[in-house]
Order: structure tokens, then sequence, then C-alpha cells
């Protein structure tokens, strides 16, 4: 019974959680500013305004354009039942964190080609711009999970991130640090504030929005769900992480996790609004700097588990 | 092995110390110099509150008015007179300085792991490798930054590994030794900052690889 209620609840997790986070972070943006903004529902507007669309495809696009549409969002739900992004996630075989990694890499490699293919500018500088940033924040993905991996002995990502075993104080400094070295990952991944402005209106500088330009209608809808799937993926996964710490500190029930493993993911969207209102755009050159802090957080992982040998 | 919160302030300080070298900001620099300053003043006062030893509440004290706030506080006055932003360091490029310092952090676990336990004691080990790994940070930072004011920051990096590797390992210092120590990285760090003063208005700049021929 309880596995039933937890796979609606999941399903439906994967289908409004993207929506109400991107509405959540536009609000609260809009906040900051001095705006009211628009209701936290508008991307489920938005949705039903692009799927009554109509679609205006380039002349010079092959079927690469719109099938890696498809293939990205497809991607990204195997992705979604993978990833262990909320504490009541049903156990699926097969999670291991190579094949995540190695998922989330073909995810890009289909963007690029999406973006490559109508032959544009700006596709292809967004393009040349997302290869080199997700050339510069694999390591750091990489190396945070396989600490992790390393402490439990196991690849498996449900098997790291079961809460099994938790109440040691020793592991709090690994699961934190990974945390973190997601969360700026993620950040980058997603192309988001230090390194890339999303509501900029220059083309010049963007790097994801860039690569959707040609995008229209439904194939827009599909590419925006993926991107914003991904967005509440990365953050939950780091959001985990932080649960993990609070685990070992104090003891919750599973109700709880679950709270706040949807309410984390809620609260990161909100930071990444703050950090939006806050900060400005790095300079292309100063993003290598940034991206290393995360790559030292997980290395900082990775030192931790293995002179410690702490079993988490 | 256990960590007790005591041994992770320790190593939070040489965390930060890290973190610390990763930035050419000098304001950042001076930041994440504080922070590290403040976590070593906390382990002070949890080393009187563990073994009750009254007397080193002031020196947590003391080190947080003159190492934590003091200090930084001096320096970025100096910062803002002399209108020097950010280093843009020699030899490696920043972000690679601080991946460095992890691998250092590294080799001092397996430094500590050698060193012979005092008599009686046993050593405190994380203790120990994160003072290692705070004397070869500074020591990185002094050695990969082309600015003067940089350098001081190193310098005092190093001087809290000292500091905290006499307080994990021995059963701390006296008092009026530590007090001498703190009035001494005062007095040099005024001097320093006045020298670097001094070069900046007669040099026009504080670029210690252009400090090295002689002239009249």
């Amino acid at each position: 019974m309880k596995i039933i209620v937890t796979s609606v609840l999941f399903v439906l997790c994967i289908f409004w959680l993207p929506l109400v986070t991107v509405g959540i972070i536009r609000k609260t943006k809009a906040r900051l500013q001095g705006r009211i903004g628009a209701s936290v529902l508008q991307p489920f507007y938005d949705f039903v305004k692009l799927w009554k669309k109509g679609e205006t495809v380039c002349e010079t696009v092959s079927w690469m354009f719109r099938s890696s549409v498809a293939i990205n969002a497809s991607a990204m739900l195997v992705l979604s039942v993978f990833v262990p992004w909320l504490s009541f996630k049903p156990v699926v075989a097969g999670d291991d964190l190579f094949l995540v990694l190695y998922l989330f890499a073909l995810m890009r490699f289909f963007t690029i080609l999406m973006a490559l293919d109508p032959g544009t500018a700006f596709g292809a500088f967004g393009a040349s711009r997302e290869a080199c940033l997700s050339m510069l924040v694999e390591p750091s993905l990489f190396i945070s999970l396989a600490a992790l991996g390393q402490s439990v002995h196991t690849s498996s990502l449900s098997a790291i991130f079961s809460f099994a075993n938790t109440g040691h104080l020793a592991a709090v400094p690994i699961w934190f640090s990974v945390g973190v070295s997601l969360f700026l990952g993620s950040l980058v991944e997603l192309s988001r504030m230090p390194i890339d402005d999303p509501t900029t209106h220059l083309e010049l500088t963007m790097v994801h929005e860039a690569m959707l330009l040609e995008n229209s209608g439904r194939n827009l809808l599909l590419a925006e769900f993926a991107h914003g799937l991904r967005l509440v993926v990365l953050y939950g996964l780091s959001v985990q992480c932080f649960l993990h710490v609070l685990v070992c500190v104090l003891p919750l029930t599973s109700l709880w996790l679950g709270v706040l493993s949807l309410g984390g993911i809620f609260l990161l969207g909100v930071l990444t609004a703050l950090i939006e209102s806050v900060s400005v755009k790095l300079q292309w050159k100063k993003a290598p700097e940034f991206i290393a802090y995360g790559l030292t957080m997980s290395l900082l992982a990775a030192v931790a588990s293995l002179i410690e040998g702490v079993q988490l | 092995m256990n960590l007790t919160p005591y041994e992770m302030v320790g190593i939070g300080a040489a965390v930060a110390a890290i973190l610390m070298v990763g930035s050419g900001h000098l304001r950042v620099n001076l930041t994440m110099y504080a922070l590290q300053t403040v976590l070593i003043a906390v382990e002070t006062g949890l080393y009187a509150y563990s073994k009750h030893e009254d007397h080193f509440y002031f020196v947590a004290a003391a080190i947080f008015l003159v190492k934590a706030y003091g200090v930084p506080r001096f320096l970025s006055w100096i910062i803002k007179h002399i209108e020097v932003r950010s280093d843009p360091g020699t030899v490696l490029p920043t972000p690679l300085v601080m991946h460095l310092s992890i691998i250092l952090f590294g080799l001092s676990y397996l430094l500590a792991c050698q060193l012979p336990a005092p008599g009686g004691h046993v050593l405190v080990l994380a203790g120990a490798s994160a003072a290692i790994s705070l004397v070869f940070t500074g020591l990185l930072m002094m050695l990969t930054r082309r600015i003067a004011l940089s350098q001081i920051i190193g310098f005092l990096t190093m001087e809290n590994g000292i500091y905290l590797f006499a307080l994990t390992q021995t059963e701390g210092m006296p008092m009026m030794v530590e007090m001498g120590i703190l009035l001494d990285v005062l007095g040099g760090v005024m001097i320093a900052g006045l020298l670097a003063f001094k070069i900046k208005k007669s040099f026009e700049h504080i670029d210690v690889t252009q400090l090295t021929r002689l002239r009249d």
C-alpha cells in the first residue's frame, strides 16, 4: 500500500514540481525587484499556451532537430526515475552513478546537436559555450558522487542515498561538501546566474536560451519541460545531501524527510533567485574560477572519504 | 576515525584557508582569513572548555579581537588606501593553487601519521593534519602571489597553522607566551602594512616580482 502511494506521489512530483519551482524562482525574483510578478502557476499557463500554438521550423534543418528534443525529454524522464532526488522515490534497479552521469552527458550532446542543426550563429555560440562549461563542470559532479560511492563501497545511487547507517558525525563533512559541490555544479549545468543570465535578451551572451532560439510551439514546450525537470532533479540531489547531514545530527521520520526534500528544493529555488538578484553575471574569463570552487568542494569530499575511511 | 566537534573546527579552519587561496580578490581573501581565525578562536575556546583551563578563554578572546577583527580591519584599510583590488598571481593560476593545496592537505595527513606522539600523550591526528595543512596553504599563497599584501595574509595563515599545532598537540602554551606571540603578530602586521604603503608610494606598485633588482 505504502509503495503505491509513494509511487503515485512521485509521478505527480515529476510533472508538477518543475513548473512550480520555476514559478517560485520567477516570483521571488519579481518580488526582489519590487514587482508583484506573475503567479507561481504561470508556467502552467505558458505550457497550455505553447501546447495550442503552431510550430515554425527552419527549412534547412534535418530530422535531428526535432528528434533531439524528444530524446532529451525522454532521457530526462529516465534520469528522474534513476536519480534519488526525493526521499520517497521508489527504488529502481540499475541506477548506477556512472550511467546517470553519462545520461546527463548524452542530453548535453543532443542539446548541442539541436543548437547546431539550424546553422544560426547564436545557436552555435550557445553550443560552443555549453560544451566548454560542461567540460569544466563534469569532473566536479563525477568526483563528488564517486566520493560518496567510495565511502559506501557501491556505485548504486539508491544504496548511497538510502538514509541507512547514518548517525555518524564523521560523515557530516563528506555529505556537506558533496551537497555544496552539487549545488554549485548545478548552477553551472543549468546555466543560471553567476555563469549565465537566463533572462537577458542579448543572445550573444546567453548559453542555454541561445540554444533554444529556433524551437517553437510544442518543441519548445518539451525542451522547457526537460530543462525544468533537470533543475529539480539536480537541486533535489543536493537537497538529499543536506538532508543526510541533518539526519546525522537528529533522526527524522520518513514523512518529515519527504516534506523536507520538497521544501528544500523550493528553498534552493529561492536561494537561486536571491543569487540572481544580488550578483552580476561573471565575466566569461572568470567562469572557470567559479567552477573551480565546486571542484574544490568535491575534491575535499574525496580526500575525506579516502583518508578517513568513514563508513557512512 | 571518529571526529569530535573539537577536531572538526580545526579542519574547518584548514578548509577555510584552502577556499581563501582560490580567490584573487584581496577582500575575499581577508574575509576568508578572518573566518579561519574565528574558527581557531572557537577551537581555543573549546579547548578551554574541555580541559577546564580558564585562562584559555582570555587567549580565545584576544585572538578573536586582535587577529580575527583588528588585523583584517587594518589590512582592509590599507587595501582601500593603496587602491589595489585583486592579485593576478604568478607561476600558477589561482584555481590550480586551490586544488594543489587540497592535495597538500592529503599529504599533511600522511605526514601527521608519521609524527611521533609526545611522551605519554595521544597524537591528535586531525588537529595535526589541519595545522600542517594550514602551514602548507600559507606557504603556497606566499609563493604564488604577486601583491605584497597577499604575502602578508599567507604569512598570517602560516602563523595560524603553527599556533593550531601547538594548541592541539601540547597542553597549550602559558598565557604570557600566547599573548607575547599575539603582540608580535600585531606588530609584524603593522610594520608590513606600513612598508607596503611606503613601497606603493615610492614605486607606484607593490608587485613583488618586480622588486628583485636593487637600485639607488
